[in-house]
């Protein structure tokens, strides 16, 4: 369906993607996650012909992206959806099918069918006087009205509130369910992790981490081990009273290798105490994402200078930011 | 063939959408205060239409009441007057009476300017009635014939005679013309009444006209003596300045509502950038070409059905409506490239006032010199001018004034679609940076740069015969020099602006053979785009001066070689070539070391240019 190889995409001097890799296969959902300014967006942008590739190609469809055959084919969301304001919701998405050769009463009932699953009325209202969750559901509307085989959605859920990125989410699992095929950017990773089939992590314009939420996990995640024993050593702590049971003390060490639970087993034996309790943590695909983009080459040490102060700085404030809030996931 | 037409029928069918979209919305977003201004431009155009066909703007209209009797030889005169308002003799609210005898009128200021304007309506009623004379030997007797003289042989004011051509106030046709600059030779005017000088017609004849008010150089107002004294004051609607006012009036009617067709059109340009609304259009089947045909469409469809509204209103012809379609082309041409360059609404009302300015200038300006120079005819206005005048304009004329606007018009569009995509519609470059973007979206390859050039010929040709028409008016000693360095600015920029937007976006390499490269093939289009102006010839403008400075072989044009060999004609005309190749390989190897070492190169191509030119001139004698 997709297939991408050592794209690339400098603005100026600032590389914003450097030679990306990946292919999407037809009927699969794939994320591509990163912070602001990870170069997903102009990925994705690259993928639907709206951006001029700096080197590398892509195939998408079987076409060049900038070919116009393959946009009858393609359903594109951007991340802000500007709306003509107007215009009422049906007479914009009945000017968008004209423009791809869509009947009217196709389109209506096309576009009539999306809007009753994603629970949208007053379709003859003015598209200015709708509130942003109704305008995105317009546009997601307005993505399908040509049928299309592939769907490009750029942080379909974005400023949106929980109930409506939940009815949005759960339409992209559907789209999946009728053999379309979404690729999709996100920078909050639970949305992808619940609903993507592949992934690829993004950082300062490069690949870092690619593969199902689970081979991720497997290569690049950390799974740890708390043991809980009844004596204290040297290397635990207390634990709370949840895990202490029929009036036994509670410690807990926590390891990242079976060797160190063994060794832990051995010194609780030896202090006359015993492992009362082994819990396994797998890490999340946030926490592989912050660790691995903590763990990223800077610019100056990957290229020798690529990258500009400014989008350096800035990816890093939001990495800051997003460690300093926690993330409540793992 | 058919592949052909079906992807025709299919581009043309989209368009038609866009622009039936354009229009559905624009009628939607249309707010009363912008249809109310609307309403007025159009009725302001239509006044001055009508005022101008009516025989001139009359904001005096019956500003005077005459009590006059209707059986009264001056009945006709004042009745046919717009300043006077016939009454009866009885009304006591009259500020002139005239009776069968004498004259009555009261000795205030009121009263005098009452009497003047009798006055000038009864000699000018006399005139019309000379003029519907069959025997117009009998009407004038007198025959003026005018001779130009150069502006050095001319006697200083002060030291001039009194008199001159054409009737002194209430001197019966005592001048003898001489020494004047209008040197009218000897005019008299034989009229009992005084009205003399009427032989004479045109810019000539006002000139003429002019030195009877003691040698001041000026249009005369009434343009005869008054019919009972030496007054020369007169209503606007009876000026009669050295060029076809009301005509002229006329044309400029064309231009208003363009002015706000493009405020209307910038601002829809400009709403598809703003915000990313356009975005979604970009990623539809459809080409960036198609979308900006269908959103100009309907302004320029408005623009031709005013037009012609206007043409049918002031009696205008094909003629008319075929010069001015292409300015109003023109106009949104410009407006198109500079919503797609401002950054701000901000920036597109400066946008909009430029183009506005400047093209009003460029077409108005030039056509009040319609029966004065050719240089007049670089104005598609100047056409209208005389259509409305009742000329024939010859097909070559027609194409030397519409030419370069239409091809101007065109290339703006092509450039302005180059730039029809996201990365240039939605961020904030800085204009220039995207002025050399958009020439780079129009180079794919090295010959590119030839197309480019040849390309920018129409805005060569304009801003050169611009530069004419803002300067011929100055002494040629100090004209020439800055004619030739102005040709030499404009066309090393126009050589060299797209080369370097191209090493600019990193498509060629570098390199001093990369360099001479575009620089031979910039100079190559130049030289073969400058070949097409040579229909300059066909409206006689190398019968100017200017014109043989400005179009001379270093210029735009070629020469035409009249008694010299064919080896020397062979040079001259391959001469232009290695000029233009050499400075452009200057600018390239310039452009291709920076932009601060492209400075430099231009100042040296441009050096280089005006020698070139200096030296062709004065081989040229």
């Amino acid at each position: 369906m997709i297939t991408v190889e050592n794209l690339r995409k400098t603005y100026g001097d600032f590389p914003a993607v450097v030679g990306s890799d990946f292919s999407v296969e037809s009927g699969e959902v794939f994320g591509i996650v990163g912070p602001n300014g990870a170069g997903k967006t102009t990925t994705l942008k690259m993928l639907a012909g709206l951006v001029e590739p700096t080197g590398g190609s892509a195939s998408v469809l079987g076409y060049d992206p900038e070919e116009p055959a393959m946009r009858r084919k393609l359903g594109f969301l951007p991340e802000e959806s500007p709306l003509y304001e107007d215009m009422t919701a049906r007479s914009y998405l009945r000017f968008f099918a004209d423009l791809y050769d869509v009947p009217r009463d196709v389109a209506d009932e096309r576009t009539g069918a999306v809007l009753d699953r994603l629970d949208l009325e007053y379709r003859d209202r003015r598209l200015g006087d709708m509130s942003k969750g109704m305008k995105r559901k317009v546009a997601i509307a307005r993505s399908l009205v040509n049928d299309p085989d592939l769907l490009i959605y750029d942080e379909p859920a974005s400023g949106l509130d929980p109930l409506t990125t939940n009815v949005v989410l759960e339409f992209v699992r559907e789209l999946r369910d009728e053999d379309k095929t979404v690729v999709f950017s996100a920078h909050n990773l639970f949305h992808v992790e619940s609903i993507c089939d592949r992934v690829v992590i993004m950082n300062r314009g490069e690949i870092i981490a690619r593969g199902t939420v689970p081979e991720i996990r497997a290569e690049h995640g950390e799974t740890t081990y708390r043991v809980f024993t009844t004596v204290p050593l040297p290397e635990t702590l207390p634990a709370d009273d949840e895990v202490g049971g029929e009036g036994e003390e509670r410690h807990v060490a926590v390891v990242d290798e079976m060797a160190a639970v063994e060794s832990l087993r051995e010194a609780a034996g030896a202090a006359g105490g015993r492992v009362a309790d082994i819990r396994t943590d797998e890490a999340s695909l946030e926490d592989i994402f912050l660790r691995l983009a903590r763990e990223a080459p800077t610019t100056s040490e990957a290229e020798g200078g690529r990258g500009t102060a400014a989008a350096g700085d800035h990816v890093a404030g939001e990495r800051e930011q997003r460690v300093a809030g926690g993330n409540g996931q793992s | 063939m058919t592949d052909l037409r079906t992807r025709l029928v299919a581009h043309a069918r989209t368009v038609l959408r866009i622009a039936r979209w354009e229009v559905s919305r624009s009628a939607g977003t249309l707010d009363r205060r912008t249809a109310v201004i609307g309403l007025v431009a159009v009725l302001v155009a239509g006044g001055i239409a009508a005022g101008a066909a009516g025989g001139g703007v009359a904001l005096d209209r019956d500003l005077y009441r005459v009590g006059i009797a209707s059986d009264s030889p001056y009945y006709d005169a004042v009745d046919q007057s717009s300043t006077l308002d016939p009454r009866p003799v009885s009304d006591p609210n009259v500020e002139l009476v005239v009776s069968e005898t004498h004259i009555s009128v009261a000795d205030t200021q009121t009263g005098r300017a009452a009497y003047s304007a009798f006055r000038d309506a009864v000699q000018s009623y006399n005139e019309r009635q000379m003029a519907r004379e069959e025997n117009q030997s009998a009407a004038f007797p007198v025959v003026v014939d005018l001779q130009y003289r150069e502006r050095a042989a001319l006697v200083p004011a002060g030291s001039r005679v009194d008199g001159g051509a054409g009737g002194g106030g209430g001197e019966a046709g005592t001048g003898d013309g001489g020494g004047t600059d209008a040197g009218t030779g000897s005019g008299t005017s034989g009229d009992a009444d005084g009205a003399g000088g009427t032989a004479t017609d045109g810019p000539a004849a006002s000139d003429a006209a002019a030195a009877d008010d003691g040698g001041v150089d000026a249009p005369s107002l009434g343009g005869m003596a008054s019919l009972f004294g030496g007054d020369t004051s007169g209503s606007p609607a009876s000026i009669s300045p050295p060029f076809p006012f009301a005509s002229l009036v006329l044309a400029f009617a064309f231009l208003v509502p363009m002015n706000f067709v493009i405020q209307a059109y910038g601002s829809s340009v400009l709403n598809e950038r703003i915000n990313r609304r356009g975005e979604l259009l970009l990623v539809a089947p459809i080409s960036p070409g198609d979308i900006v045909a269908g959103k100009t469409l309907p302004y320029l469809l408005g623009t031709v059905a005013i037009t012609i509204a206007i043409a049918a209103a002031v009696g205008g012809g094909v003629v008319s409506v075929a010069a001015v379609v292409p300015i109003g082309l023109l106009f949104l041409a410009s407006t198109f490239v500079g919503a797609m360059f401002a950054r701000s609404f901000k920036e597109l009302t400066f946008v909009t006032v430029t183009v506005s300015v400047f093209l009003t200038t460029y077409t108005f300006v030039p056509a009040i010199f319609t029966n004065v120079t050719p240089i007049a005819l670089i104005s598609p206005l100047t056409l209208v001018v005389r259509d409305l005048a009742g000329e024939s304009i010859p097909l070559g004329e027609f194409l030397f004034s519409v030419g370069p606007i239409l091809l101007a018009a065109g290339v703006l569009f092509l450039l302005g679609v180059g730039v029809y995509r996201e990365e240039d519609m939605f961020t904030q470059r800085p204009v220039p940076l995207k002025f050399l973007d958009a020439l780079d979206s129009r180079i794919s390859r090295a010959r590119s740069v030839a197309t480019l050039s040849a390309l920018s010929i129409p805005f060569v040709f304009i801003a050169e015969l611009l530069a004419i028409a803002v300067l011929f008016v100055l002494p040629v000693d100090l004209t020439v020099p800055m004619i030739l360095l102005a040709v030499a600015v404009i066309e090393e920029l126009a050589k060299s602006l797209h080369v370097l937007a191209a090493f600019e976006k990193a498509r060629f390499s570098r390199t001093l053979r990369s360099s001479l490269v575009l620089g031979g093939l910039s100079g190559l289009g130049f030289f073969v785009g400058e070949k097409f102006t040579a229909i300059a010839q066909l409206a006689g403008l190398q019968s100017l001066t200017l014109g043989q400075t400005a179009f001379a072989p270093s210029g735009v044009g070629i020469g035409d070689g009249t008694g010299v060999s064919a080896l020397v004609v062979l040079g001259l005309f391959l001469a232009p070539l290695a000029l233009h190749a050499v400075t452009a390989s200057v600018t390239a190897f310039g452009a291709s070391r920076g932009r601060s070492a492209y400075g430099v190169a231009l100042a040296g191509a441009i050096a280089i240019h005006l020698v070139y030119n200096l030296q062709v001139v004065s081989a040229l004698g």
